[in-house]
């Protein structure tokens, strides 16, 4: 199969990260995975990356900045010609590694923010992260580097969205995103506990609407989740098209969540070449192009921009990798969409969720494990 | 709220929002204009006097009062005289001809920056689809408008010597006819939004006219900024294929699009390189908006700097 020039490459470095957070969208049993990849290895996939015409790469995990290597790993990034920028949540790095990442060449960082309020924060994210969080903003800053505060929204937070955007200003941020809750990982697990009202989320776009028309600073990304929209997202830009993931145990994944898709077979960088991952794994063919929509895709004139949805979420809900993804209101199963959203709406406050890692609520004998947070 | 509450009301939005604070007009009336800006000022603000008449006509066609019609077609015929070569249009024409510019290039209006256009545009839309009262309303301004008259005049005269006074004939004439249709606007608001939701809808009316006047403004502005490449942007040829790399998003520009980056070194103002890309390829027509668009989604994208918080 001709495969199509990635840009984009997503360096999962490792799953380990001090924080726990409920809506995390590494695998659930991200414990099984192994940081299997050598400082060696990876400044290799990143020469393979640029060979094959990607330009940017983003280095996450988990926390990135757990990695010893990571300078080393900044370095052959960028030696590589890539845009090398970093994924964090900020609590692990300090101003000396910070400045040491920007003389190996890193040029930009997302810092992940979990709420407006310490509370809350720490709360989502199982541990106190807040304070250290706002203080490697300013480092961040203070290095001249570009700063994306990502944030992600659910229904215990969506309500502080202007204070969110109030705290982006505040830290001098150039961009905010404001990533509605995808499900997958962890974030299923914790659905019930996280999935808003529709209220809640016209509410933060009213405020998003408000906040662009004050000020360009800071560019805000808000779009409605797919679970409220009329059509899925176009996932990934389309499934093995323009970004590649690398797992931290070496797996070349069209996104984060399709090494959990069962009986796709994926590539490994520690056998083979990234280009031969990219191009020839079958599992990185299966959903490539247009051949394996099911109707309404197949006929559907917007098959083009949205790439049929995600075939993660299909697979989550329906059990069929290959089913329309759930999110479009055209789907056979649209239904399961309607029905987790009712269910929703019908919990009244705040439903109990678990931690990443936690036993999930399958696991344990009902009663325990419930605290609440 | 009583009518000299809201009267108060609509006139606290007008010290808040019209554009005598505006950035550009400030700077207008202290003299550090350059020749260049007020030319373009010139220029663009014509486009806003063309849609004027085509909002009052849009007016007229919703007032069943003969009296009202009476009055506020008065607006039309000072606008466009009674005979050709009369009138408010005309007389906006001789200042683009006393700040140098051509009177048939800017009667053209080819050169209109797409953000004035989409402004004035605006505001035509807004007379065309509220009713009667919210439109008598958005014209409000006016209450303003002759203050601001005697300021520039004065500003002109002061320190744009270099344009002939008969060039200022348009803002003496204003000077007198603004109050009088402020005053015929004021008293129909005023007798007909009575009830709150009514007052809530001219105050809102205003605002919005306040800000169509300040975006006309954003936009004269941009156009002499100097747009550079950001700092963070990398610009990457390869296999031919030109792309901006930037924080979390790359760009493909057009060759045409390349064209006109390359052109932006943070010493050019934005009008400027719309100037050479015209010079440039004389045969295409709609270039101005076409690099002024262009520049501004650019902006948006981060590919080019924010402009100095202190323009």
């Amino acid at each position: 199969m001709n495969a199509p020039r990635p840009y984009n490459l997503v360096a999962e470095l490792t799953y380990r990260c001090p924080l726990r957070c409920a809506y995390c969208s590494n695998p659930v049993t991200f414990r099984d995975v192994p940081d299997a990849l050598d400082t060696q290895t990876w400044c290799r996939v990143f020469r393979e990356a640029a060979a094959l015409g990607v330009v940017h790469v983003g280095l996450t995990g988990g926390e990135p900045c757990v990695r010893v290597d990571l300078a080393e790993l900044v370095g052959g990034a960028a030696e590589a010609g890539l845009y090398t920028h970093l994924v964090t949540a900020g609590t692990t790095l300090s101003a000396q590694g910070l400045a040491g990442l920007r003389a190996a060449g890193l040029r930009s960082v997302q810092l992940s923010v979990q709420d407006a309020r310490a509370d809350a924060s720490d709360a989502i994210a199982g541990v106190p992260a807040f304070e250290r969080k706002l203080a490697f903003a300013g480092q961040v800053r203070a290095e001249g580097l570009p700063l994306t505060l990502n944030v992600v929204l659910h229904r215990r937070n969506l309500e502080r969205v202007p204070e969110l955007i109030a705290l982006a200003r505040e830290l001098d941020a150039d961009r905010l995103e404001l990533a509605n809750t995808q499900y997958h990982g962890w974030a299923l697990v914790n659905r019930e506990a996280l999935l808003p009202s529709r209220a809640q989320l016209e509410e933060a776009a009213r405020a998003v609407a408000v906040a662009r028309k004050q000020s360009a600073r800071p560019e805000i990304l808000f779009v409605l989740p797919d679970y409220f929209a009329k059509r899925p997202k176009p996932c990934m830009g389309g499934w093995g098209r323009r970004t590649l993931v690398v797992a931290p145990d070496g797996r070349v994944l069209p996104c984060h969540a399709a090494g959990s898709l069962p009986g796709l077979e994926f590539g490994n960088v520690r056998s083979l070449s990234l280009a031969q991952c990219w191009s020839d794994a079958s599992g990185m063919n299966a959903f490539r192009g247009e051949a394996w929509m099911p109707e309404p895709c197949r006929s559907c004139p917007e098959r083009a921009s949205d790439f049929g949805g995600c075939r993660c979420q299909a697979f989550a809900l329906t059990g069929e990798a290959s089913a329309t993804d759930p999110a479009c209101e055209l789907a056979p199963r649209h239904e399961l969409i309607l029905a987790a959203r009712r269910a929703a709406e019908a919990q009244p406050g705040e439903p109990r969720f678990v931690l990443r890692g936690e036993p999930r609520r399958s696991e344990t004998t009902s009663g325990d494990a419930s605290r609440r947070h | 709220m009583s009518p000299e509450d809201f009267e108060a009301r609509l006139r606290r939005i007008g010290e808040q929002r019209y554009h005598h604070r505006h950035p550009f007009n400030l700077r207008m009336h202290a003299g550090s204009l350059s020749r260049e800006e007020i030319q373009t000022w010139v220029r663009n603000r014509y486009y806003y006097q063309t849609r004027i008449p085509i909002k009052d006509g849009l007016i007229l066609a919703k007032a069943a009062d003969p009296g009202f019609r009476r009055g506020w077609v008065q607006r039309i015929r000072d606008h466009d005289g009674d005979e050709q070569g009369t009138g408010g249009l005309e007389l906006w024409l001789s200042l683009a001809e006393a700040v140098g510019l051509d009177r048939a290039d800017v009667e053209r209006l080819d050169d209109v920056l797409p953000g004035v256009r989409a402004a004035c545009d605006d505001y035509v839309r807004f007379v065309e689809s509220h009713d009667l009262l919210e439109s008598v309303a958005s014209s409000l301004t006016e209450l303003f408008a002759g203050d601001i008259m005697r300021v520039r005049i004065d500003a002109f005269e002061q320190h744009y010597t270099w344009v002939d006074t008969t060039g200022l004939r348009y803002f003496q004439s204003r000077t007198r006819q603004a109050p009088r249709d402020a005053a015929e606007g004021l008293r129909f608001v005023l007798e007909h939004a009575r009830s709150e939701p009514d007052q809530d809808r001219c105050a809102a009316a205003l605002e919005r006219k306040c800000e169509i006047l300040w975006r006309l403004l954003d936009a004269i502005e941009a156009a002499h900024d100097r747009p550079r490449v950001s700092p963070h942007a990398q610009m990457r040829v390869d296999a031919g294929e030109r792309l901006v790399v930037l924080p979390e998003r790359a760009v493909k520009p057009s060759a045409s699009g390349c064209e006109i980056l390359d052109l932006c070194d943070g010493e050019r103002t934005a009008a400027e390189i719309a100037a050479e890309l015209r010079s440039r390829h004389p045969e295409v027509s709609g270039l101005t908006n076409d690099v002024h668009e262009f520049l501004a989604s650019m902006q948006k994208l981060g590919v080019l700097a924010p402009p100095p918080a202190s323009r």
